[in-house]
């Protein structure tokens, strides 16, 4: 998926020159093309999270469209304030695109794995926060909101699912709808295990990229199922859950760290949200209504 | 003192008796500096957007008394509007805005964010291939932030000679994490250091008016409550108080006692 970032950067500064990249010294080597084409343009700022955001709000106030780039965890976590802040009091908005977010760096331990980045920005004002969970996702989603009036977070993934679906900011997409009594709500890749663990199970399937603004219309329309957000980060569930009086329960992390290693596969697993897991846990719930409905 | 110098922290000291609120002392120990900038800067209080003007960020956000007074007295708006300080209705709140103040260029409270604003502007300037300067104003209890410092590393290394960068050295944090010779920690970060007293509104424009190559910072000598000595004397108690009327008068003799 960071190529697909990398070529449609490529593609969009070729007509904008408004397109500064702050870098945390990741994926620079990717991005050698734009740096020899655009060398006032690029630059790896360090490791200084907190200070990427900072200049790129800084930038801003001059009237260039920053990106800034680095690994989930350290640009939203450590960097939270200058987000708030720097970014979005101060209306000074600027892309925000991570790499290694959930388990993609698995075997990097817990200090890598990043699961908070989408629930803690959903809660800021003047933020756009995007899940692209394929390729397609990520370019059409780039090229409609990298220069809106707000500051927009892209969470890139490593392991991009490979299904298509209808992408427009801002909406979900229901992926199956077999009048079930039970929905599952997901976004990102994991989409892919969903799919395959719901398969042969009469259930409903609804997918979203974009999780602020949440497409409330959309869940409205499922409102008399009960709902199960299946998600291996905090902040679907979240944003689902501001459509009042659903009945919403949330499948994907518990409270503890993941202290093992591996790849984002065998975490997975042990989360119990591959494709087994997911669909042991989908056919428990539909034999605890007593409906088990198989396609 | 200079006349203006004094009537301005005549304002901040009525102001804040008025409102409730306010930081006199680190107020008082920036007036000049702030004073002295907007004396040097290029900008013009009926065009605060002007886009051939230089930029100031206020990163010791909590001195906005010191920074709405001194846009006050070179005609951004009156200062009776001021006297509005924190009030729920205001725009003048106890941290500026710069969605509600023309003249204020970024929202700044939290202590370490400034700064790395006003590397980011610089960066844009240059890139635009624009002569405008940048200032920040840094205290040294706000240095006691790690952004700080990774904000003057990017300066250095982006070689930003459009940026400069001014210390208050108030004293404010020897109860605290103070910083020893900052001058030298200045220049261990790779930036041109001019060191002075930062009440001297000549050794200040001086220092505004010297062209060096790289990132320049101007470690002011500033000293808490300048000009009334219960302030000074009692920086602590004074920190974030705002003075009874009977403080009030006090204050305002003092003051009435410096030398214009």
């Amino acid at each position: 998926m960071r190529k697909q970032f990398k070529d449609t950067i490529m593609d969009l500064s070729a007509d904008d020159d408004s397109i500064v990249l702050v870098f945390g010294d990741v994926s620079v080597y990717l991005f050698d093309e734009f740096k020899r084409k655009y060398p006032d343009r690029f630059y790896n700022m360090g490791i200084c999270e907190n200070t990427l955001i900072s200049v790129s709000g800084g930038l801003r106030s001059q009237g260039f469209t920053p990106f800034v780039h680095t690994i989930t965890p350290f640009l939203t976590e450590r960097s939270l304030e200058q987000i708030k802040l720097d970014l979005c009091y101060n209306r000074f908005p600027a892309n925000l695109v991570t790499c290694g977010a959930s388990f993609d760096y698995a075997w990097d331990g817990a200090t890598h794995h990043s699961y908070t980045d989408l629930a803690n920005l959903r809660l800021l004002p003047e933020i756009e926060v995007l899940q692209p969970g394929s390729t397609k996702e990520l370019d059409v989603l780039l090229r409609s909101q990298y220069n809106s009036d707000k500051t927009t977070y892209f969470r890139l993934s490593d392991h991009p699912h490979q299904i298509d679906v209808p992408v427009a900011f801002g909406k979900g997409v229901i992926i199956r709808d077999v009048g079930a009594d039970l929905t599952v709500m997901t976004a990102g890749p994991i989409l892919d295990n969903v799919l395959q663990a719901a398969s042969d199970l009469d259930i409903n399937l609804v997918y979203f990229h974009t999780i602020k603004p949440i497409d409330i219309a959309l869940i409205e329309k499922f409102r008399q199922t009960r709902i199960v957000v299946i998600h291996d980060a905090h902040g679907l569930y979240e944003a689902i859950a501001e459509v009042p009086h659903l009945s919403l329960s949330y499948y994907g992390l518990g409270d503890h760290f993941c202290s093992w290693y591996g790849t984002v596969h065998d975490a997975r697993h042990q989360l119990g949200l591959d494709a087994g897991g997911i669909a042991s846990y989908l056919r428990s719930q539909i034999q605890k209504e007593g409906r088990l409905h198989v396609l | 003192m200079n006349s203006a110098c004094k009537k301005i922290r005549e304002d901040i000291i009525k102001i804040s008796h008025a409102s409730g609120h306010g930081h006199i002392p680190t107020c008082f120990s920036v007036v000049e500096v702030l004073y002295a900038l907007y004396k040097h800067m290029r900008h013009d209080p009926q065009y605060p957007k002007w886009p051939l003007r230089d930029i100031f960020i206020l990163s010791k956000g909590h001195a906005s008394l010191a920074l709405y007074t001194v846009l006050a007295e070179f005609g951004y708006f009156a200062v009776e509007e001021v006297y509005s300080f924190g009030a729920f209705n205001s725009r003048f709140g106890c941290h500026a805005d710069r969605s509600k103040i023309a003249g204020v260029e970024a929202s700044t409270g939290s202590l370490g964010h400034g700064i790395g604003l006003a590397v980011g502007a610089a960066l844009g300037i240059r890139l635009k291939n624009e002569t405008r300067q940048v200032y920040t104003l840094i205290g040294d209890g706000e240095s006691n932030e790690g952004t700080v410092w990774e904000a003057l590393m990017v300066a250095d290394h982006l070689g930003l000679e459009n940026l400069t960068v001014i210390y208050d050295d108030n004293r404010s944090h020897s109860r605290g994490l103070q910083l020893v010779n900052p001058k030298r920690k200045f220049e261990a970060f790779g930036f041109h250091v001019l060191e002075l007293d930062g009440h001297d509104l000549n050794a200040l424009q001086s220092a505004f008016n010297t062209r060096v190559s790289g990132p320049k910072a101007i470690v002011a000598k500033t000293v808490k409550g300048f000009g009334c000595r219960t302030l000074s004397d009692h920086q602590y108690e004074w920190h974030r108080k705002s003075p009874s009327k009977d403080q009030l008068d006090l204050l305002m003799e003092q003051l009435d006692a410096q030398a214009v």
